[in-house]
């Protein structure tokens, strides 16, 4: 009862700031379900995609009533990444995908610095044009 | 506008490969690139990313349910508050100040790093 209390606030939080984000929430969901409910590695990442699936339907749904999903861009976006992530699955079989990751990981930290410089000159810039609904 | 679409597809093509030698989601590559290679704002970068990741993960998934790898009893009780979550964060999003935004973008995304460095 417990657990299924702290698995729904779980969701609410992760799927309240991925959605604002533009993320998944695979980023909170993983690790919670590892650490938090002693799930292995790969059936995290399963149960967690089948939660972002519907969580990333709603949240394109409520982002577009704004006005802020750019369909035209989308749509190459996400043909293009299934071809990638094909292409990328044979790789990481293939190759030594600890030192990779580490220096992924260190692109990442570059991208947050570039971002929050970017944000940084915003000057507090107020959010985009009227909610038209 | 055709120079749009090609950085689009480039993106989606490295977010994609990324995501598959890594198990991250694309989100972490496709918002950085929107925002600052095809200079959206971030709320545009958010609403397009999750479109992204609709198809992404969608497609993953039936990789990872073929597998046996999902929980869905665990799953049903994550989306029931995810889903509600999604609709509130996406709505805030297009409230708060594009600043903010893409100041507790940034935070998550070193986090985030630092964790595949770790």
């Amino acid at each position: 009862m417990l657990e299924a209390f702290a698995l729904i606030i779980v969701g609410l939080l992760t799927g309240a700031l991925a959605a604002a984000l533009g993320l998944g929430g695979g980023v909170i969901f993983v690790p919670a379900l590892v650490v938090l409910f002693s799930f292995d590695q790969h059936l995290a990442q399963g149960t967690s995609l089948a939660v972002i699936v519907p969580t990333a339907v709603v949240a394109t749904i409520a982002h577009a009533r704004t006005g802020n999903v750019q369909w035209r861009l989308a749509t190459p976006i996400a043909a293009a990444g299934l071809v990638g992530a094909v292409l990328g699955a044979q790789v990481a079989l293939r190759l030594d995908a600890d030192v990779l990751r580490r220096a992924f990981g260190v692109f990442l930290v570059i991208l947050a610095v570039r971002m929050a410089w970017r944000a940084w000159r915003l000057n507090g810039r107020p959010a985009q044009e009227a909610d038209p609904s | 506008m055709t120079t749009a679409l090609t950085k689009a597809a480039v993106l989606g093509g490295i977010a994609g490969v990324v995501a598959g030698m890594f198990g991250v989601g694309g989100g972490v590559i496709v918002v950085p690139g929107l925002v600052l290679w095809l200079s959206l704002s971030q709320q545009q970068a958010s609403g397009t990313s999750t479109a992204t990741i609709v198809v992404s993960s969608a497609a993953a998934l039936v990789a990872f349910g073929a597998a046996g790898s999902v929980d869905w009893p665990t799953a049903a009780l994550l989306l029931a508050g995810s889903v509600i979550g999604a609709w509130i964060g996406a709505r805030f999003a297009h409230r708060v100040n594009e600043r903010s935004l893409a100041i507790v973008f940034a935070l998550v995304l070193a986090v985030a790093g630092l964790r595949m460095v770790i």
